[in-house]
């Protein structure tokens, strides 16, 4: 017996069926996705830095210590490599870097900086202009890896404009009067921002350095060839 | 198409996502091919009562 010619193609019910399938399975994906995702980002605390567990968001303690931006070989791209490198591009915890004077900010401490930082860049609408974390504008610098920025280290341009001896203070300086030091034909406003807020915003600035991108920016490290090559035109 | 699996922290998604497009086509086949299921029992029932 020949078997009738039937169209699935115009069946309300192969539809019905297909639609629930696709809507059931990419909600739980969703879920998943979701749970997976707050799993990688959470921040961490001292403790991980304590047992050397490297964190993509690593604990606000870190401003304790110092920080590179080092080609890690078998991750294939650099990494913000945190205390100290093994050689490899992983961090070691163990090198400590003064931040305004100290490197021994407690947890709370450093939360309390942290958060005050967040608060001022909110509140000084930083990403009207600047890119933090690829949200923002384009109009000024990406503060992404500001902190790792060459220009602002020890014989920086930008570090000895300001003439302070520290990065730290440097930035602090130039957050506070930004109008005394022309760095960019796009200059940055005024913005009253206080001494106390601009160490918090440095702190913001040095802990989202650490955060891992995995790898974004690519060939940050390089521009560190750069501004040897300015001077020395 | 394929790379070697380096993200810092293992997961599920970050193995899949190792190689351009990688998560992409796994997601849409596994999406699709139960479709094909669907299909064929549909066609199947279809047939049955005509």
């Amino acid at each position: 017996m020949s078997r009738k010619k039937v169209s699935v193609w115009s069946d309300n019910r192969f539809w019905q069926r297909s639609a629930t399938w696709v809507t059931g399975f990419a909600s739980i994906l969703l879920i998943w996705l979701t749970f997976d995702t707050m799993g990688q980002i959470t921040m961490g605390n001292q403790k991980d830095i304590d047992n050397h567990i490297a964190k993509k968001v690593p604990s606000a303690t870190v401003i304790n210590y110092k920080v590179e931006y080092n080609m890690n070989q078998f991750r294939g791209h650099e990494v913000p490599v945190i205390g100290g490198d093994d050689g490899k591009g992983n961090s070691l915890f163990k090198v400590k870097e003064k931040f305004f004077g100290r490197d021994d900010y407690s947890q709370k401490e450093a939360d309390a900086l942290l958060h005050l930082g967040k608060l001022a860049s909110q509140a000084k609408n930083c990403m009207d202009c600047h890119t933090l974390l690829g949200n923002g504008a384009y109009y000024a610098p990406d503060l992404t890896k500001a902190w790792l920025d060459p220009a602002w280290g020890k014989d920086g341009p930008l570090q000895s404009m300001t003439g302070k001896n520290t990065k730290e203070e440097a930035m602090a300086e130039f957050l506070q009067n930004p109008g005394k030091y022309p760095t960019h034909a796009r200059m940055m406003p005024n913005l009253g921002i206080t001494p106390k807020e601009a160490k918090g915003l440095v702190a913001f600035l040095k802990h989202m350095a650490t955060i891992d991108t995995n790898g974004f920016p690519r060939g940050f490290g390089k521009i560190k060839e750069g501004v040897v090559y300015a001077k020395s035109k | 198409m394929i790379e070697a699996f380096t993200d810092m922290n293992s997961s599920f998604f970050g193995f899949l996502n190792q190689g351009p497009l990688t998560l992409t086509i796994f997601l849409h086949t596994v999406i699709v091919l139960p479709m094909f299921w669907i299909y064929f029992q549909e066609k199947k029932r279809l047939e049955r009562e005509n």
